[in-house]
């Protein structure tokens, strides 16, 4: 049982661990932390409990638990860092319902997200011209063309996230780097870009910025 | 370099969501062992080839979890001499014959409900359809070992002879401790089981999340998402999508959501019912319960069926 209880005592703590380090919020809505949270609380007891109760004759290590005991401690060591760009350029567009009242906040209180659902909304760029912007996101690269200011959403987890970018005039003094998280202050303007005309940021404040403590949005 | 990290970070987030369910799953299980000594009404179920996965199908109200949740329960019901059309319908249709998967789906698609009948109603047929086809091969080419030999030694002698139970009997390392004879087990041993069997579980699903993740990472969704309105096209495109995404039928339809309006209703109703039964992350789990053959059967059984329903749908609504 030593054996057993100590690997349910590593699993719980890395549950708790993701949670308590804020992991979660890069890789999982919002809405599972707690279930992670108590699921860790759970493991760790079952861990105590079962070091408690050890045997004398205790059983061989199996490959599923060494296996399961070194990815514990792997994610435990090595936090995620995934490229911003590269799930968003995986991924296709498709936003989820917006939240309540989104539409009804002031055009510079919206964020990314909510920009970009009033726009497939409400597609005439005409009518947001001129408006105040004030975002942030990260930069998102595109296979042609200048790279857009994106954030991702998700319903459940990492896997399902959805991105949802905005064009930028993107200054010629200021080269945008990948994954480069930036808040930008400016207007909302419309250009005309392969025959199409679409709604673009005019930016005023171009603000490198770290990536933020919750950088999914629901 | 950056795509590893991609692929890490995914891992983790499908893991770290999964892992409660998967306690929640063992912990049901293992709850019925203690509170439910097998014998009394295992006997009672129904051992008819069609009323069986049907019961077993209708057991899924109980177990409000995703398809991970569900293994262990089914992995319980077999080991206890359950008839197997009702483990298999319960494995097949409870990750969506559930009040959570239900309620979810009707959050995400409340103007579609020829979704919200049809959604449960594929995934009863889908389970009826698989467990008939499984119980067609004789238990030893369908079970895995460990959980045949844990299943003979629950049968009664009347039904099996002495040497067929070949675990427990000489040799080997020791089974752990059954309730045979329906006499209910210590609260320690049941919390024993279980922490051995969550773990040997947790295995299985660790490697399925790290399959599901690099192919995720590797595999342009936009790939799939491409065939759009072609209706055989995106019925297979939203198929393979939903093995190789993963995530649990508790928010799949949120998922689907995201892109419902680029592909036909059969491709949106194969994606909600392929995943709860057939998907990367599920691959390794179901080595536990059958040998690669009867999982093989059930891939291509599964993809069949749900072809043939989003098909019947495109014809239906198109």
């Amino acid at each position: 049982m030593l054996k057993r209880g100590t690997l349910l005592l590593l699993w719980g703590l890395t549950l708790l661990w993701s949670l308590h380090s804020g992991r979660l919020d890069l890789l999982l809505r919002g809405v599972f932390h707690g279930l992670v949270g108590v699921t860790g609380l759970v493991l760790l007891m079952l861990g105590v409990a079962l070091l408690l109760k050890r045997e004398k004759q205790d059983e061989r290590w199996r490959w599923p638990w060494l296996l399961s005991g070194v990815m514990a401690a792997l994610v435990l060591i090595l936090p995620p860092n995934p490229s911003f760009s590269d799930l968003a350029s995986n991924r296709p567009q498709g936003l989820p319902d917006p939240p309540e009242l989104a539409f009804v906040l002031p055009p510079e209180q919206r964020s990314l997200t909510e920009w970009v659902r009033l726009l497939r909304s409400q597609p005439d760029p005409d009518l947001v011209a001129g408006n105040p912007v004030r975002i942030s996101g990260f930069v998102w690269r595109q296979p042609q063309g200048p790279p857009l200011i994106a954030r991702l959403t998700v319903r459940c987890c990492l896997a399902d996230a959805t991105p949802a970018g905005l064009a930028v005039e993107w200054p010629e003094s200021f080269s945008p780097q990948t994954n480069q998280w930036l808040a930008i202050e400016g207007t909302m303007g419309v250009q005309t870009r392969k025959e199409r005309r679409i709604p673009v940021v005019i930016p005023k404040n171009i603000t490198p910025i770290a990536r933020p403590e919750r950088p999914l949005e629901p | 370099m950056d795509k590893l990290a991609t692929a890490w970070a995914i891992f983790q987030g499908l893991l770290l969501e999964a892992v409660p369910f998967l306690l929640l799953g063992v912990a049901i299980a293992g709850l019925a062992r203690w509170a439910v000594p097998p014998g009394a009404w295992i006997e009672r179920l129904p051992k008819n080839p069609v009323l069986a996965p049907i019961i077993g199908a209708l057991m899924g109200f109980a177990l409000p979890a995703c398809e991970c949740g569900n293994v262990p329960v089914a992995r319980r019901l077999l080991a206890s001499g359950a008839p197997m059309g009702t483990a298999f319908g319960f494995l097949f249709a409870a990750p969506v014959l559930n009040p959570i998967v239900l309620a979810s789906t009707w959050a995400a698609f409340p103007d579609q409900p020829w979704l919200l009948v049809a959604r449960p109603w594929g995934a009863f047929l889908l389970a009826i359809l698989l467990s008939l086809l499984l119980v067609q091969l004789p238990e030893t080419q369908l079970l895995a070992t460990a959980l045949l030999e844990e299943r003979r030694m629950s049968q009664p002698l009347s039904n099996l002879g002495l040497l067929q139970r070949s675990s427990g009997v000489i040799g080997g390392s020791p089974s752990p401790p059954r309730s045979i004879s329906g006499k209910r087990l210590k609260a320690f041993q049941v919390l024993d089981q279980s922490c051995r069997e969550f773990l040997d579980l947790l295995a299985l699903l660790v490697l399925g999340c790290v399959i599901a993740a690099l192919v995720q990472t590797w595999l342009p969704r936009s790939w799939l998402l491409a065939v759009g309105g072609a209706p055989t096209a995106s019925i297979l495109a939203l198929m393979l999508l939903a093995v190789v995404v993963s995530v649990c039928s508790s928010v799949d339809a949120f998922l689907a959501l995201g892109f419902a309006a680029q592909i036909t209703p059969g491709a949106l109703l194969a994606f909600l019912l392929l995943g709860p039964i057939v998907d990367l992350k599920l691959a390794g789990l179901f080595t536990v319960l059958m040998r690669p053959r009867a999982i093989l059967i059930t891939a291509i059984g599964a993809s069949l069926g749900v072809l043939l329903i989003g098909q019947w749908i495109n014809l239906w609504l198109l």
